[in-house]
């Protein structure tokens, strides 16, 4: 026997409190007697609801059809024998055939019904990811480049290495890692499907080769466990309500002896001269603002906490500012631009701000324009680098 | 969305991608093996496809259900070949297993049915049904729930070659 062999490849709970069946792995038996105490549980768990009963069946990566009919069955009948009974079945949109092959089921009793289910870590999604961010997130990209083709080799970066970027929004940083570092594998994975399809045509158009562009949810990845020598994650813990669990998934996937870096910011401490006053206070507002949506964008002085609560070690913790003076400053004045219009446009509206914070919130996204583009004038943005090594 | 046909004689060239040629009596001798090949064999053929993860599951899954079928065939000796080949959008699955006449015909017949119109209603009767899925179930739900379109070819001695192609770069959710 393999070790393969001794692992149990499937597993079936069932919670009480939130009547949820769930079931996850791969579940390929020969005999159907393999699957007796799954079975059971789901039997027992119909005799316990009322109401709904939700099926989890998320990170269920294979199923066979002896086992699917086996499980299906139960829960047909159980529709048939107890028609105040629902069954809410939740999939993944990542696994691929589940939502299809459960869809059936609805067909066959209309108190089945299937939802596929979307990242709830993510609230603020939609005002990131809408078209118009992209000339936004490329500049960003450039600016902390400079300084992070420098950093990164400190934390585990090197030629040949085996890396994965998690939430790789519209791709520029694997880009930029497979010319500069040329790892001998990237995966790029990222859960909005617009993002990855302007990374793929990007790849096309430049012939570049080696990156593995995937969809997926980062805090339930279908990636296999210690495949990679390093898994970087980069402005993203900082947007999740629950970061711990990303960086669950980060560590699983992460190599023994290999390291996960996260980069993320602390936005009331972007600073600016002349007019230093209105720019902090703006800054602590946008601090607030993403609060409000369940975003913690002053997470970068935590990281070393939150490395060392997923059971990191030998944890690196760097910073550096992106300023007007590294390239164009035009650049940094344009990044702060689209902020203003996302923070003090969409999110704003959204909280339901009155029109006098509002325009009080620009104007510190003006002054901090003007001192970057000020002759005399100096503006940053700090960056929070951390990352730690996977336990032998 | 209907199945993608393809011509039979003089149709698209596929590239072969990979081989897997193994004694029946191994390959019988674990059901496990059935999951190893299509696993191994789906992460071997999705790394260039635009979504590798998802790919190789779907393509895993489909795989697995034919394995298995070959598996119960459970004839003593001979050999098995897993074939895999491409064209755009559509991998080509080709699988050669020991059978005889007799079983050969009840693919044949399975694999007629497939392509009948009511190969959705009779695959959902037998999810609702009694038994567990059947061999020719098992060909159905490839067809309906994965756009597969699936034959039967001649190959050399007591032996059956099942042909299925399946165009999952363009299935949707
Ligand atoms: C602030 S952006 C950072 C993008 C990129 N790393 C960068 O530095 O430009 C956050 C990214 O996380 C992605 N994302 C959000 N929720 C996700 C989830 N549940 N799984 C994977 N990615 C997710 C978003 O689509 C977005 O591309």
């Amino acid at each position: 026997m393999s070790p393969y062999d001794l692992l149990p490849r499937f597993k079936a709970q069932y919670d009480a409190n939130n009547q949820e069946f769930s079931i996850s792995g791969v579940v390929r038996p020969q005999a159907i007697d393999e699957l007796g105490p799954s079975i059971a549980l789901l039997r027992d768990a119909i005799g316990r609801v009322r109401g709904v009963l939700y099926v989890n069946v998320r990170r269920l990566t294979q199923m066979n059809n002896a086992a699917f009919h086996a499980f299906s069955r139960i829960i047909i009948d159980a529709c048939r024998a107890r028609p105040d009974l629902k069954f809410v079945v939740i999939t993944s949109s990542v696994v691929g055939w589940t939502s299809r092959k459960f869809g059936r089921l609805s067909g066959i009793e209309p108190n089945i019904t299937v939802e596929e289910y979307d990242s709830e870590f993510y609230p603020g999604q939609g005002f990131l990811e809408e078209g118009g961010f992209v000339p936004i997130l490329r500049t960003q990209t450039k600016m902390t480049w400079r300084h992070e083709r420098a950093i990164l080799p400190r934390h585990g970066m090197r030629p040949g290495i085996v890396m994965a970027d998690i939430c790789c929004g519209i791709g520029d940083f694997a880009v930029l890692v497979q010319k500069e570092f040329q790892p001998s594998r990237i995966v790029a994975l990222d859960h909005s499907i617009s993002s990855l399809d302007y990374a793929r045509r990007v790849m096309r158009e430049f012939d570049i080769r080696g990156i593995e562009y995937t969809y997926g949810d980062a805090s339930e990845m279908l990636l296999d466990e210690a495949q990679f020598d390093l898994v970087t994650c980069r402005h993203s813990l900082q947007i999740f309500n629950r970061p711990e669990l990303i960086l669950k998934e980060l560590y699983r996937i992460c190599k023994p002896g290999g390291r996960v870096y996260i980069t993320n910011e602390k936005n009331s401490h972007c600073l600016g001269e002349p007019r230093a006053e209105s720019i902090r206070w703006t800054y602590n507002e946008v601090a607030k603002l993403f609060g409000h949506f369940e975003m913690d964008v002053e997470l970068g002085p935590k990281s070393r906490r939150y490395l060392i609560e997923a059971g990191f070690e030998d944890i690196r913790v760097e910073t550096f500012m992106v300023t007007n003076l590294d390239g164009d400053s035009q650049d940094f004045a344009d990044v702060i631009a689209a902020w203003a219009d996302v923070y003090a446009g969409e999110m704003a509206s959204k909280r339901g701000d009155c029109p006098e914070f509002v325009a009080r919130f620009r104007q510190g996204f003006q002054d901090h324009i003007f001192a970057a583009l000020h002759p005399k004038g100096y503006a940053g943005w700090p960056i929070w680098v951390a990352s730690g090594r996977r336990p032998q | 969305m209907g199945p993608v046909h393809h011509d039979l004689a003089g149709g698209p060239a596929f590239e072969p991608m990979i081989q897997i040629d193994m004694e029946i009596k191994a390959f019988v001798s674990a059901w496990r093996h059935c999951d190893y090949v299509s696993t191994y064999m789906a992460r071997m053929i999705s790394q260039n496809r635009s979504d590798s993860v998802r790919h190789s599951s779907l393509f895993s899954s489909a795989f697995n259900e034919l394995l298995e079928v070959a598996f119960r065939t459970r004839h003593a000796d001979g050999e098995l070949a897993c074939r895999v080949s491409r064209h755009g959008a559509t991998d080509r699955i080709e699988l050669i297993f020991p059978c005889v006449p007799e079983e050969r015909r009840f693919y044949e017949e399975a694999v007629s049915q497939v392509a009948g119109i009511e190969a959705r209603e009779r695959y959902l009767n037998s999810v609702s049904g009694d038994l567990a899925p059947s061999r020719e179930i098992v060909l159905l739900e490839l067809a309906v729930d994965y756009n597969a379109t699936l034959r039967v070819e001649d190959a050399d001695g007591d032996a059956i070659k099942l042909v299925v192609d399946l165009p999952l770069e363009g299935l949707r959710n």
